[in-house]
């Protein structure tokens, strides 16, 4: 996956480019609008970081270009200013998503996985599974090492979001936003409240743990050997 | 122009065109009435004449017969200069006397102007009911009467222009002394800054006129001053707020850094500091979201919404914090409205929280719905004594000040957060608090 990060603020920029890096994407950095452009046109690119503020051109009119040269990478706006005209224009312009600056690199991770994710139709899956714990969703059955677990509704749908995005650190506000559909940043403990239940179902009668939680970033199924 | 005239100047022209005006109709009212009584005084003389000339001239029927009579009649009317007769034979074929004057046939009063000078004729019959009878023209100079009125005109023209001008001289005088609770009014105004929002108008010692005034501005002093101090204090709580993270990250990044350390501490003190800039990041994007209210910026969305669909969608997230606290979430009634969901959700999920913050165990929060629509969220627990119920929705107000800013705990903006999204929603929210129980009650416009 190829990405191309358009951001002047040499920090930001930096700093985006290597936690995507390491998070298994290729990127390339510039810093100015008027190179930005060129690349996006050329470069073939998966997805688009822009900045709104930009010197040369800004990222409402590299997103034109694009739009207008035929591309449909998905393009994710980060912005300092969460002025409602703002999202109006960007959206009109047919901006896929935005951050308002100070945002969490998690937040921005996610938004990233699940764009990418947009455009490729997954196969329909009836089972997710990752070591041995499995989720069938038409019986909505859990079950781990042939024992059945049974779940309330919210958990099932937490657990199904961790196996469907396994390996990728989900911050709060997603988790939030996707199984209670609580849009808005929370500072409640209820994500921490509802993991430690599940974990309590899921993972403290096995030996192997595979709800991990990222300290200040959020938390992840995978299975870790240690 | 007009509308730049100060008031005293106003006032001092209509003071002025007033008594213009009065003295204009009170002089000319005396003018007519002393020509009415000229008249009259004429009227009199010219009788007792008609009556004495009747009695020397009777039975002259002829010019002979006036001839006769006629050098003694004029002898005696020489003692009298301004008297003149004339007599007209009936039918007109002979006249005497006054040969310069065109006189009027009809009987009776005549006014006539010949040659500078103003006459009053009287005409009548020498003999009355006779027909045949010589006509007496009975002929006064009036022009000292005359003389008299035009200089009683001029009078009043001088008197309405001096008394005009000394009214506007006066009237100025007394508008300017009678305004000057006016001018105090202005003094204060353009003396209160910044640094004197504390200035009033001393609201006894005004005119009842003005009081009024001196209240509503007295007023919105008070409310510029309220606002400034909670502005004031509100740049001083963020400076404050970000003063303890700040001071965290700084000491913790610089002891860190003063000697090599495992790579365990390293991590420790990342994740430490990746607190202390989430929080922060949180309180910024709480105040910006605070300043867009502020601007108008907010814009909810109309969708028509069941509240009490949005109220079960948040219990229920809300239902493992409260299993942890031990509090029942309990819902009554349902309500419809239009409005924006998400914004909807977040101030109702600012209550929620808030609530179960102050509800001890075994407690319960009831969210009471009524289609109307008002929406109260009550929880049981120590109430909030009445003076800080006004407070409760000020930036940064914690109803116990001991809960100072802490890396996991709330800034203080929830509440102020709620009020703007339910302000923008047209509705208003407030508190009600007794001892055992505290309810916030929603009022939205209702959803047609």
């Amino acid at each position: 996956m190829k990405l191309l990060i358009v951001e002047d603020q040499p920090k930001t920029g930096h700093y985006l480019r290597q936690g995507l890096a390491e998070a298994g994407f290729t990127t390339e950095l510039v810093a100015d609008g008027t190179t930005g452009q060129h690349l996006a046109l050329t470069g073939d690119y998966d997805l688009l970081i822009l900045d709104v503020m930009l010197p040369g051109r800004d990222g409402w009119q590299i997103l034109q270009a694009v739009r207008s040269a035929g591309l449909d990478m998905p393009v994710l706006f980060l912005t300092a200013r969460d002025a409602v005209e703002d999202r109006v224009h960007g959206l009109e312009l047919g901006a896929d998503d935005y951050l308002v600056k100070p945002f969490a690199f998690s937040e921005l991770l996610a938004r990233v996985r699940t764009l990418l994710r947009r455009g490729s139709s997954t196969p329909q899956e009836t089972t997710l599974q990752l070591a041995d714990l499995s989720l069938d969703l038409i019986r909505r059955r859990v079950e781990r090492d042939g024992q059945r677990i049974d779940l309330t509704a919210k958990e099932f749908a937490l657990l199904e979001l961790l196996l469907r995005r396994q390996g990728e650190v989900l911050p709060k506000t997603l988790i939030a936003s996707q199984v209670w559909d609580m849009n808005f940043d929370s500072d409640t403990n209820i994500i921490e409240v509802a993991i430690r239940r599940l974990r309590l179902k899921v993972d403290d009668n096995f030996p192997n743990k595979l709800i991990h939680t990222v300290r200040g970033m959020g938390y992840v199924l995978e299975e870790r050997f240690t | 122009m007009i509308k730049r005239l100060s008031l005293a100047s106003r006032l001092a022209l209509l003071f002025a065109a007033c008594t213009a005006v009065v003295s204009l109709i009170a002089g000319v009212l005396f003018n007519r009435a002393s020509e009415a009584h000229f008249i009259e005084l004429d009227q009199q003389l010219l009788d007792s004449k008609l009556v004495a000339l009747r009695s020397a001239l009777q039975g002259v029927d002829s010019r002979e017969a006036f001839a006769l009579r006629g050098p003694q009649l004029r002898a005696e009317l020489d003692h009298q200069p301004d008297f003149t007769l004339r007599i007209t034979a009936a039918d007109q074929r002979w006249v005497d006397g006054a040969p310069y004057l065109s006189v009027p046939a009809a009987p009776g009063l005549h006014s006539l102007q010949n040659a500078g000078t103003d006459y009053r004729v009287y005409n009548a019959p020498l003999t009355p009911g006779q027909p045949g009878s010589p006509r007496l023209s009975l002929i006064l100079d009036i022009t000292h009467h005359q003389h008299f009125l035009e200089r009683m005109q001029r009078l009043i023209w001088l008197t309405v222009g001096l008394s005009a001008l000394a009214t506007a001289l006066l009237g100025a005088w007394a508008a300017r002394s009678g305004l000057r609770p006016l001018r105090r009014m202005g003094e204060v105004a353009a003396s209160v800054s910044a640094h004197s929002l504390t200035q009033r108008l001393p609201q006894a010692q005004m005119p009842v006129e003005l009081a009024e005034l001196a209240q509503a501005f007295n007023a919105m002093l008070g409310r510029l001053d309220d606002a400034f101090q909670r502005l004031s204090a509100f740049s001083a709580d963020i400076a404050h707020e970000l003063r303890t993270p700040l001071s965290n990250l700084l000491t913790q990044t610089q002891v860190i850094l003063t000697q090599p350390r495992p790579l365990e501490d390293y991590r420790e003190a990342l994740h430490s500091n990746l607190e202390e800039l989430q929080w922060m990041a949180q309180l910024v994007n709480d105040m910006l979201y605070l300043a867009k209210a502020d601007h108008g910026l907010l814009m909810p969305n109309r969708e028509a919404l069941n509240l009490g669909d949005e109220v079960d969608a948040l219990l229920e997230f809300f239902t493992l914090l409260a299993e942890d606290a031990q509090v029942t979430l309990v819902r009554e009634g349902t309500a419809h409205t239009l409005g924006d969901r998400g914004m909807l959700r977040r101030a109702l999920s600012n209550l929620l929280d808030n609530a179960l913050r102050f509800t001890p165990p075994g407690g319960e929060i009831r969210v009471r719905m009524e289609e109307g629509v008002t929406l109260a969220v009550e929880n049981t627990g120590d109430g909030i004594p009445a003076r800080l119920l006004p407070r409760l929705f000020d930036r940064f107000y914690r109803a116990d000040p001991s809960r100072r800013a802490g890396s996991s705990e709330h800034a203080g903006l929830g509440l102020a957060i709620t009020q703007s999204i339910v302000r923008a929603h047209g509705g208003r929210i407030f508190c009600e608090s007794q001892a055992g129980w505290t309810r916030f009650v929603i009022e939205l416009p209702k959803g047609d």
